[in-house]
């Protein structure tokens, strides 16, 4: 009797399954618009509405100061807090005036002067001030500084105030990265004295939105501040829920409990598509960098590297994960200095057996990959299937994100890792020396300080240019693809953000129609 | 009674104190740490040991242990590393979402195992009999969070009748919006664990039938049903129980799936996104309460089974 039991139970539930399992499947995302219908005029918004909108990870911390994570940028970065400058992610990262509504550079280089917009206050109603800035930056460049980016201040030598609405900043040598420093988040200026520690509890900024809440697990809460100085928000409030299933995000956006899904998965964006949605894409700055332990053999072997990079094929990587872009080196195109590296090493299965097989490899090779669990599983398939291909036996060892930090970053104890290299402009690694790729090169290194300290941009961007062919020319990395992010937007919500939307999300133009 | 009392609430106190040890030097064990979600990817060694020095995390462990020990006997669970809030506090926000799903979870499970159950004993020979033997299969193996896909997507996007996911900003404020968000958590957790139980009431049930006392009830002129109400169930409630003190931890397992599927700010999605930041001393709080509610849930389990049954109470 119990043995007969099963039959229709295994039965039901097979049923079942082929019944509601049919939602992951669809690969093309289906029509993306090509731009956001223009916001209509006050009279037809609904200028006290709240706007929900689902994010995926939660800050871990308030302090935007002290605590690591691009969760807090998004949130906190434009709308909270402002720095002198900011970016403007959907204009092909341009930097634009933010607290400073004009500045110069001194002919040498070595001076920047700051003239600070009118009418700018912190949330508790204390003016702002050129001292504001001249504390918040000295926080930065003070010896032993919490800071979670006060490496990147490091050229300045000195920060001074002539005047309440004037701010100079003198460097020790040329800095063309300084403008771009600026406008992240370690340029932001908080009230002098805040105490970081207590920024959990309450923040005090300048921007367009004050903190409301944070209900730690599940909201944010955004409310716009009737003080600011400029253009209003045209929305009342703004409710980030951070919702990391995607079947749950998804779910939300249908019901409408979301007016506005980022980061939804292009793989499950079919019923977005009949109507009532809009579907936005826009790139990121998220770079899948397939690492190699180059201070391990056979990896010190560039040959051996390069024909790794050969055996895959990035388009198979891209459709696996449903959108994406081929990059072929460390650079975006959004970037100044990006150039489309993609034919060197292409895929070529061929190839990349001769050049194992002069590395000393004619039988073939098997190296395990390291990668945290958090990025999809469809990935490792591909690659296991790709490097088969070249001779090359793959086993991909999962790992949890702490895990993989612990193991791969900080003791290099792997052969090859899998991660997001999420930061926008972050070239410089391939020049630390103790870096977990464990590539050196002495020319890369003088190139880039080079551009650090170039006459111009154009300068600047030319050495930056060179860095980037020499790393894709030493396979110093394979770069599987650039993100794409996907944001499905309600019916009647306006003025959303595209591009690179988990690093910022400036919501100053978010509308709401009646 | 009074000596199994003081016998077993000194096995719950040294049961306790065991746990806190094993909960502590587990979690050290665990690669990572929080120093590294603070300082992120750009931090050099220096700044990661800055970091640890300022949270104390360089002073012994044998320290470490004392002070949180200090800090648990006075009823303070300690502050998160990452943003200062207060463990105990946060907890409380958090079983305001996890204890009504749990106990939700088990009105829905003995709603659906009890009727059920005692009906297939009823009938075991017959076709319902077997009919809702094989459903249990059916609800045992189906998981839980494929269950919480397959009611969202009936009961909120077809039908728009519950919310998705997500659990009222001012949490219990409004309460019959935080009701309505626990609708479905609460059928998709009660109907797995529900599946379990029935089997058990089931098996339970049919024990008791077969049982002389209940013949010789018979005998007397009740009916079946009658001598099962008057006679039977007691007896089949024991088991039943102790089964259901068990679901209770497994319960606590299944809501951090639940709340997963339903986006729910509850105890088990804290727990999973603390123990990911290495947040310590927070999830070993919550740990620690955790088991100390299993334990306490088996000790209550002990003593209900005296109360149930006489012969137990007995000196043997």
């Amino acid at each position: 009797m119990r043995r007969l039991a099963r039959i229709p139970a295994a039965l039901i539930a097979a049923a079942l399954c082929t019944a509601a399992c049919g939602t992951g499947d669809a690969v093309d995302p289906g029509p993306v618009a090509s731009g956001q219908e223009a916001t209509p005029p006050d009279d037809r918004l609904d200028l006290d509405a709240t706007a929900n909108v689902r994010a995926v990870l939660e800050p871990t911390s308030l302090n935007l100061f002290g605590t690591a994570g691009a969760a807090l940028d998004q949130v906190l970065l434009d709308n909270v807090y402002e720095g002198l400058l900011s970016v403007d992610p959907d204009d092909g990262d341009r930097i634009v005036p933010r607290l400073a509504e004009s500045h110069t550079a001194s002919p040498d280089g070595l001076t920047y002067t700051f003239r600070l917009v009118s009418g700018a206050r912190f949330h508790d109603g204390t003016p702002l001030t050129a001292a504001d800035v001249v504390w918040s930056l000295e926080q930065q460049t003070a010896p032993g500084s919490k800071g979670v980016y006060a490496a990147d201040f490091d050229a300045i030598a000195s920060v001074t105030a002539p005047d309440p609405a004037t701010v100079v900043v003198s460097l020790r040598q040329r800095d063309t990265f300084l403008l771009w420093n600026l406008a992240q988040r370690g340029g932001v200026v908080y009230r002098r004295g805040t105490d970081f520690a207590s920024l959990d509890g309450a923040a005090n900024g300048t921007g367009p939105f004050t903190l409301a809440g944070w209900n730690r697990g599940a909201t944010i809460t955004l409310r716009r501040n009737p003080d600011y100085r400029g253009a209003r928000p045209k929305v009342a409030q703004v409710v980030f829920h951070y919702i990391p299933d995607p079947n749950a995000a998804d779910n939300a956006q249908r019901t409408g409990q979301t007016d506005v899904q980022t980061a939804a998965d292009p793989t499950l964006l079919r019923p977005f598509t009949g109507g009532g949605f809009t579907v936005l894409r826009g790139t990121t700055t998220d770079k899948y960098t397939l690492a190699f332990n180059a201070t391990r053999a056979p990896f010190d072997d560039p040959d051996v590297r390069r024909a790794i990079r050969r055996a895959i094929d990035k388009r198979d990587v891209v459709g696996a994960v449903g959108a994406g872009t081929l990059i072929g080196s460390a650079v975006p195109p959004q970037d100044p200095w990006y150039e489309d590296l993609t034919g060197i090493d292409a895929h070529d299965p061929g190839g990349a057996r001769e050049l194992l097989a002069r590395a000393g490899f004619p039988d073939g090779l098997a190296v395990t990959l390291t990668v945290p669990s958090i990025y999809p599983r469809s990935i490792g398939d591909v690659l296991v299937s790709n490097l088969k291909e070249a001779g090359i036996t793959l086993t991909v060892r999962q790992v949890e994100f702490q895990t993989w930090l612990s193991r791969v970053y900080r003791d290099k104890d792997f052969e090859l890792s899998l991660v997001d290299h999420a930061e926008p402009r972050d070239l410089v690694n391939f020049t630390k020396p103790g870096y977990y790729f464990g590539y050196a090169d002495e020319q890369v290194r003088e190139w880039f300080a080079g551009a650090r300290s170039a006459a111009s941009d154009a300068e600047r961007d030319g050495l930056l240019k060179k860095v980037a062919r020499r790393i894709t020319e030493d396979a110093a990395a394979d770069w599987l693809f650039l993100n794409q992010t996907h944001t499905v937007v309600r019916e009647g919500v306006y003025g959303v953000p595209v591009a690179q939307t988990s690093n910022r999300y400036d919501l100053s133009a978010l509308a709401v129609a009646r | 009674m009074t000596w199994y009392l003081v016998r077993r609430t000194g096995l719950l106190v040294l049961s306790l104190a065991a746990a806190g040890v094993l909960v502590f030097t587990l979690l050290r064990l665990l690669p990572g740490d929080v120093a590294a979600t603070i300082g992120g990817l750009r931090a050099e060694p220096e700044r990661l040991a800055a970091i640890r020095a300022d949270l104390g995390l360089d002073r012994p462990l044998v320290e470490q242990y004392a002070s949180w020990l200090a800090g648990v006997a006075r009823g303070d669970l300690g502050r998160s590393q990452l943003n200062g809030s207060s463990v105990g506090a946060e907890l409380g926000r958090k079983l305001q979402v996890t204890g009504p799903l749990a106990a939700g979870g088990v009105v829905v499970a003995l709603v659906v195992a009890v009727p059920l159950g005692t009906w297939a004993a009823l009938r075991s020979r017959t076709a319902v009999g077997t009919g809702i033997s094989a459903l249990a299969q059916v609800g045992v193996a189906v998981p839980t969070l494929w269950l919480g896909l397959v009611l969202v997507l009936v009961f909120s996007v077809r039908l728009g009748w519950l919310p998705a996911q997500g659990f009222p900003v001012d949490g219990w404020a409004d309460p019959g919006a935080a009701a309505r968000a626990l609708v479905l958590p609460c059928v998709a957790l009660g109907l797995t664990e529900g599946a379990v139980l029935l089997r058990f009431v089931r098996s339970a049930v049919v024990g008791v039938l077969h049982a002389d006392h209940l013949r010789t009830a018979r005998a007397t002129g009740l009916t079946r049903g009658r001598a099962l109400w008057r006679h039977g169930f007691r007896n089949a409630a024991l088991p039943v129980v102790s089964v259901l003190g068990l679901q209770l931890a497994a319960l606590l397992v299944g809501a951090v799936v639940v709340e997963r599927v339903f986006a729910l700010p509850g105890v088990g999605s804290m727990l999973v996104a603390d123990v990911g930041n290495r947040d310590l001393v927070k999830v070993q709080g919550e740990v620690f309460l955790l088991v100390a509610v299993v334990l306490v849930i088996g000790f209550l389990v002990d003593v209900a089974h005296r109360l149930i049954d006489p012969r137990l109470r007995e000196p043997r």
